[in-house]
């Protein structure tokens, strides 16, 4: 049984909304940079992984904030959805280290 | 006293209409009441914690008289011939007992008696909510645990036996038929581990929820109760940890079965991956057997002394720097297993700094109950028996969280003793203490003091006359997991420990039956129990006991002042619940 | 129950304004970061200490066609919060017309995995470690790829489509309920989680189509 502040999902109707096409078009140029970066062999390749990685990880901000609105959420969301980030990164590093 | 009128028409009405209009599948199988889910939890992981120590004592029985004709295994004639014949057990069955014993205890018994009981029925209650933000997410997460369970039940029954390459699967062990002789046993344990790590998973998401969004007005956060700050932290936990192992599992069940390499170096594979990944869930894994029982300690503690717990903030951020430092520290079990010996330093570092919360713990522990006018009651002496035990747990950690003394001690019986203390003095003590202290919430009925005091001596008894010893077996040199100690020359001086030890670990396992007996006896027979028969001081004492769907029948609790006010000067009583009115009441002068 | 309804809303001063469907969703979401972190995670130390298994972008990848998907999934995000955006006005057209486009979309990104995977496999493009002839140890010479290349790709894109899979028929059921008019301008948090749901799903391909296409 649902709780009613669940059932009712009450949402703020008059929140300011970002331009969602304008995003869309910030995405598709940056996808297409990223695969133009890819291909291009001039560039010594642990630079391209950081190159890219940070691309991706732009257009995954630009989902996160503007799609999945956590810009107009208050602070505390964002905390909670940056928790698993530090995990993440201790995990892959210590594990790095092992290098085989 | 509370003063929670719970209006008796109402309640009554209400719960009247509840019993004609749920049928009995909806009101006690499928139940969306977090009460009815945490019982339905209650009684699945003590079958578990019986049929974990039913394998446990096979497995002693093993190690006392190794391959011994001349003393077959109780109950071998009924198991097949593939595990027991004329009475000695198989090796590969034995391994299969070590590897079910450690995965039914760890995920079957113990995390669903702290955190599927505890989570689901305390949490509603201590905060004040008329239950979960989610119940039939609540309901899905049981009747997923059921099935996970049942599986891993299964396993033993099929061809190959059960999974025996340790409750910590550590390949390649576990990705080859031809080391273990085990598939589909190792399957289902991957498969089952998978489901009962997603029922885990949404409880989390339930929990945490719940606990941001519905607290009573006036409970904020540095207002609630330890054990529920407890079961907030562990919740966070598992679901930032479960996920890992998950991840782990389907990489080792794709290994097992479609011929993959992640694991297996005969393809590039990295068996190392395995044991890092696996304790990075593993060791917030043992936290999550942890720190609810702490939780629930502190409040038996300051309920048992009549005082305020020592040092709140100071506990609830030592719960919350466990839980922290616990994501850094997993390198500790796998100080022998040939990686980087530069992490070997780190671990070491980061797994003695975490020592410094839990001693922060047990100082304010020992604080809360200085100078207090102790009740001896059985939740009282659990609580306190825990205290001690875990102690003893966590110095024999010390050892091994160095680096240099683990070498001789790693994968001996000194590891086992470790664990045990920690598992059984803490986390299994802290389970009888919430079981004794609560039941008469749950069930609206008194366990026998008594017998509840008789279970606490005998099983402090032998429990300590088991698991000690094994400091000295393993720094004597007793490897874990070992089917027959006598076959090496060098063990054969510590046989007698090992006989000593069953037979102590027999006693242990047969004294279960008077908490058994006194746990369901009561159930039918107990005392009627009052609201508030421990005289304390946290929402779910406002509540009926036991508490009706909806739990205060319409009224929202409104929260006053924290939960540890024992002993106030301002107070009449020796307490004074969270709910009551903020009228300060002068007591008579009371001579000291 | 009213009573116990009403008692539930007045929980002025929990939680800091974000209502527990939404909340849940975000928090079990966390948990599916953690979980795409284990895999990743593992694909990562498992090319570093086996380059040699792994082939350049688009040897044995199919780049074009990833990248249109990628395109596609992208577009279907645009819907998904267009379709929000519109229940948040009250308008109920445009609600079931952008969930709609969302779902095909969603429906069009399965059907080209499903067409890449099978021509993959065709190419011998396969996890197990049985179906490589030879894989550069006892001092041979190593063939174009191994087994992990295989194994790492399946799992990683596997899971993801496995989760786009169930978002696709979550939002059947959000598209079915929206025609039923379920919906309002007060009330549409089972939209609005569903689409938290979706571009996180989004969010995971936009890290994967980098890291395993690209790098």
């Amino acid at each position: 049984m649902n709780t009613p502040g669940e059932a009712a999902g009450a949402t703020t109707t008059h929140r300011k909304q970002p331009n969602y096409y304008l995003i869309w078009v910030f995405l598709g140029v940056l996808t297409l940079a990223e695969i133009g970066v890819a291909f291009l062999s001039a560039i010594p390749k642990q630079v391209l992984i950081i190159i890219l990685v940070a691309l991706a990880v732009w257009k995954a901000l630009l989902v996160a904030m503007y799609y999945m609105h956590l810009k107009f959420e208050p602070r505390k969301l964002w905390w909670i959805a940056a928790a698993p980030l530090p995990l993440a990164v201790i995990l892959i590093i210590i594990v790095m280290m092992e290098r085989w | 006293m509370s003063t929670i009128a719970v209006p008796h028409e109402a309640h009554a009405a209400g719960a009247h209409e509840h019993h004609e209009a749920i049928p009995f599948i909806r009101r006690y199988i499928f139940s969306t009441d977090h009460k009815i889910i945490g019982i339905q939890f209650l009684f699945m992981s003590l079958f578990f914690l019986l049929v974990g120590g039913l394998l446990a004592m096979a497995m002693r029985w093993q190690l006392a008289w190794p391959s011994n004709p001349d003393m077959p295994l109780p109950g071998g004639s009924v198991l097949p011939e593939t595990m027991v014949t004329d009475g000695i057990m198989l090796p590969e069955f034995y391994n299969a007992l070590v590897t079910m014993h450690g995965t039914i205890m760890v995920f079957f018994a113990i995390m669903p008696l702290l955190v599927g009981v505890w989570a689901n029925y305390l949490i509603p209650l201590q905060i004040g909510a008329p239950d979960m933000a989610f119940p039939r997410l609540n309901m899905a997460s049981f009747w997923l645990a059921v099935p996970a369970g049942l599986l891993m039940l299964a396993s033993f029954f099929v061809v190959g036996g059960a999974a025996n390459a340790g409750w910590t699967g550590y390949a390649t062990l576990s990705t080859s038929e031809v080391y273990s002789g085990v598939k589909l046993g190792q399957q289902l344990w991957c498969v089952s581990l998978v489901i009962l790590g997603f029922s885990s998973l949404i409880g989390a998401v339930n929990y945490i929820t719940t606990l941001i969004n519905m607290r009573a007005p006036g409970l904020t956060w540095f207002r609630l109760p330890l054990s529920t700050w407890a079961l907030f932290v562990t919740s966070v936990l598992i679901l930032l940890a479960v996920p890992i192992l998950a991840g782990g599992l389907i990489m080792l069940f794709f290994d097992i079965t479609i011929d993959t390499t992640f694991f297996r170096p005969e393809g590039g594979g990295q068996p190392l991956l395995w044991q890092h990944l696996f304790w990075f869930f593993g060791h917030p894994e043992v936290y999550i057997l942890i720190l609810p029982a702490m939780g629930f300690v502190s409040d038996i503690l300051a309920n048992g002394a009549r005082k305020p717990i020592f040092g709140y903030h100071a506990m609830v951020w030592a719960i919350v720097g466990i839980g922290f430092i616990g994501w850094v520290v997993w390198g500790h079990h796998m100080f022998m297993s040939g990686m980087n010996p530069m992490l070997g330093g780190f671990f070491m570092v980061t797994t003695l700094i975490i020592a410094v919360p839990s001693a922060i713990k047990t100082f304010n522990w020992l604080g809360t109950v200085w100078g207090g006018n102790i009740r001896f009651h059985a939740p009282m002496l659990y609580a306190l028996g825990f205290v001690s035990l875990f102690v003893i747990g966590g110095l024999s950690g010390i050892f091994l969280a160095a680096g240099p003394v683990d070498i001789p001690l790693h994968d001996t019986y000194f590891v086992v003793a470790h664990i045990h203390y920690v598992l059984v003095g803490g986390s299994l003590f802290g389970i009888f203490a919430a079981i004794t202290f609560w039941y008469p919430k749950m069930f609206g009925r008194m366990m026998s003091e008594m017998l509840g005091k008789i279970h606490f001596a005998l099983t402090f008894i032998f429990f300590n006359l088991t698991f000690f010893p094994m400091h000295m077996l393993g720094s004597g040199g007793m490897m874990r997991r070992l089917y027959d100690p006598t076959q090496y020359p060098y063990l054969q001086p510590q046989q007698d420990t090992n006989v000593f030890i069953t037979i102590n670990a027999l006693l242990l396992f047969g004294t279960q039956l008077i908490f058994a007996f006194n746990f369901l006896w009561n159930l039918w027979k107990g005392k009627r129990a009052t609201e508030n028969p421990w005289e304390a001081n946290s929402l779910e004492w406002s509540a009926p006991s036991p508490p009706p769907h909806g739990n205060w029948g319409g009224v929202v609790p409104i929260v006053n002042r924290g939960p540890y006010e024992y002993s106030a000067p301002e107070a009449e009583a020796d307490y004074w619940p969270q709910t009551d009115v903020a009228a300060p009441v002068r007591a008579a002068p009371v001579s000291h | 129950m009213s009573t116990a309804a009403a008692a539930t809303l007045d929980r002025a001063g929990s939680g800091f304004g974000v209502y527990n469907m939404k909340l849940g969703m975000w928090v079990f979401l966390l948990s599916e970061v953690m979980f795409f972190t284990g895999l990743i995670g593992a694909y990562i130390i498992l090319r570093f200490a086996n380059p040699d298994q792994f082939a350049q972008p688009g040897v044995v990848l199919n780049v074009p066609l990833t990248a249109l998907n990628t395109f596609i999934l992208i577009c279907s995000s645009v819907t998904m919060v267009k379709a929000f955006a519109e229940i948040e006005q009250g308008n109920q057209k445009g609600l079931r017309m952008y969930l709609l486009a969302t779902v095909i979309l969603g429906m069009i990104f399965l059907g080209i995995q499903a067409v890449e995977y099978t021509v993959l496999t065709h190419e011998g493009f396969v996890p197990m470690s049985s179906s490589y002839d030879a894989l550069g140890r006892d001092g041979t010479p190593p063939v174009e790829g191994g087994p992990l290349y295989g194994a790492t790709f399946y799992t990683m894109t596997g899971f993801h489509g496995t989760h786009v899979t169930i978002g696709v028929l979550c939002m059947m059921f959000t598209t079915f309920q929206a025609f039923r008019g379920r919906y309002t301008a007060e009330s549409h948090g089972g939209v609005e989680i569903m689409g938290l749901y979706w571009h996180f799903v989004d969010l995971v391909w936009i890290i994967l189509f980098t890291i395993v296409y690209l790098i």
